[in-house]
């Protein structure tokens, strides 16, 4: 599986991606905004997406909304990782048809229980 | 004397002036020495009073449209809570760091210590300098050392991914300081106004960086976002409630 991190921290990239290999997912890219993953979500064959919010260029929230408005990519899984935690940004990332939401800062368990989560519904 | 006909009056009323002392006539001369002071002192404190009232003006729409208030009511106190914040997040992700080396670093020094010895005595087996008793004794050692080592590295592996996860500070710390930049930002862009309005009495300039739709950033002990939850549970939860 080709998963592809968005974050404009460089940490937080490290971060996640050492957490996706513990988990197994080996094959793992990175960009630091909305703006330098969505030409690599068009061209490369992504099968999930974990994207920050707030990010400049193009934040998490137009990039999923970009995702879900493009054919070739609108059923990927996509796993928000942000430290914005206001209700109607956790709706308005619901509405725009988000898979996972986890705010920042979060653990192991719980990245691996949403990512679970997701591909246990994608498959059935 | 601002214009023609002013000047041509004022011009008038001195020559007249000139007129009554000379003609000795010290009673209406004075009175109309008079007359003219009381004229300017008029002028004076009409001027004046449309001076204070535009400065009052000024002030009054620079404090309630503009930010000063606000950033002294709330942007500098919440800017202290954020720092004092970003400090215990750097103070706990170093302490979480420091601990989990702390306990890993026994734990590599027993294995490297066993290695040690477990090498030596191998090292006289291939020599063939062993006794079968000693063969015995190394063969236990060989077999709780492999036992050990498996528990040992995945505790070391464990405590690799606590620091990991620790220095996710970073990331909230950046976005933290980055809001306090903004705001630094808001007060001197404010402060420059206010040397505007009591320079030329100008309009303020200053936008009000409040607008809807903001991104709040990293959750902060002490300061009340509206609409937020607290914790991974509340998200699953509101998510849940979504069909999630």
């Amino acid at each position: 599986m080709k998963i592809l991190v968005v974050d404009d921290f460089s940490t937080m990239r490290r971060i996640v991606k050492n957490l996706l290999r513990e988990l197994g997912f080996t094959n793992l890219d990175e960009a630091d905004d909305g703006q330098t993953a969505w030409p690599k979500l068009k061209a490369g064959d992504y099968d999930f997406l974990v994207t920050d919010w707030n990010m400049p260029g193009m934040t998490g929230i137009d990039l999923l909304k970009t995702v879900r408005a493009t054919p070739e990519t609108a059923n990927m899984p996509v796993l928000l990782v942000t430290a914005e935690s206001k209700r109607e940004q956790i709706i308005e990332a619901a509405q725009a048809g988000v898979n996972g939401y986890i705010i920042k800062p979060f653990t192991a368990a719980t990245l691996k229980e949403k990512i679970d989560k997701i591909f246990a519904r994608s498959t059935t | 004397m601002q214009n023609g006909k002013e000047r041509q009056e004022f011009l008038a009323k001195a020559k007249q002036l000139v007129a009554n002392i000379e003609a000795n006539d010290d009673m209406a001369a004075a009175e109309l020495l008079s007359s003219m002071s009381h004229e300017r002192e008029e002028s004076l404190f009409k001027e004046v009073g449309q001076l204070t009232r535009q400065l009052h003006d000024n002030l009054a729409a620079f404090s309630l449209e503009g930010q000063l208030n606000n950033l002294t009511d709330k942007g500098i106190p919440d800017a202290k809570e954020r720092l004092n914040h970003v400090i215990d997040m750097t103070n706990e992700a170093a302490n979480t760091t420091l601990n989990a080396i702390d306990e890993v670093l026994p734990v590599t020094a027993e294995l490297q210590e066993s290695s040690d010895q477990l090498l030596k005595k191998w090292t006289k087996f291939v020599g063939r300098e062993l006794s079968l008793t000693e063969f015995k004794v190394m063969s236990g050692e060989i077999s709780k050392f492999l036992e050990d080592s498996c528990k040992n590295t995945k505790f070391v592996h464990a405590k690799a991914n606590e620091i990991v996860l620790a220095q996710g500070f970073q990331d909230l710390t950046g976005q933290i300081i980055k809001k306090v930049i903004t705001l630094v930002q808001d007060v001197e862009y404010s402060l420059v106004d206010l040397v505007r309005i009591a320079g030329s009495a100008d309009q303020p300039k200053t936008e009000v960086n409040t607008a809807k739709g903001v991104l709040e950033g990293p959750i902060v002990p002490g300061i009340e976002v509206e609409g937020a939850v607290n914790s991974q549970d509340e998200v699953d939860d509101l998510l849940s409630s979504l069909g999630f």
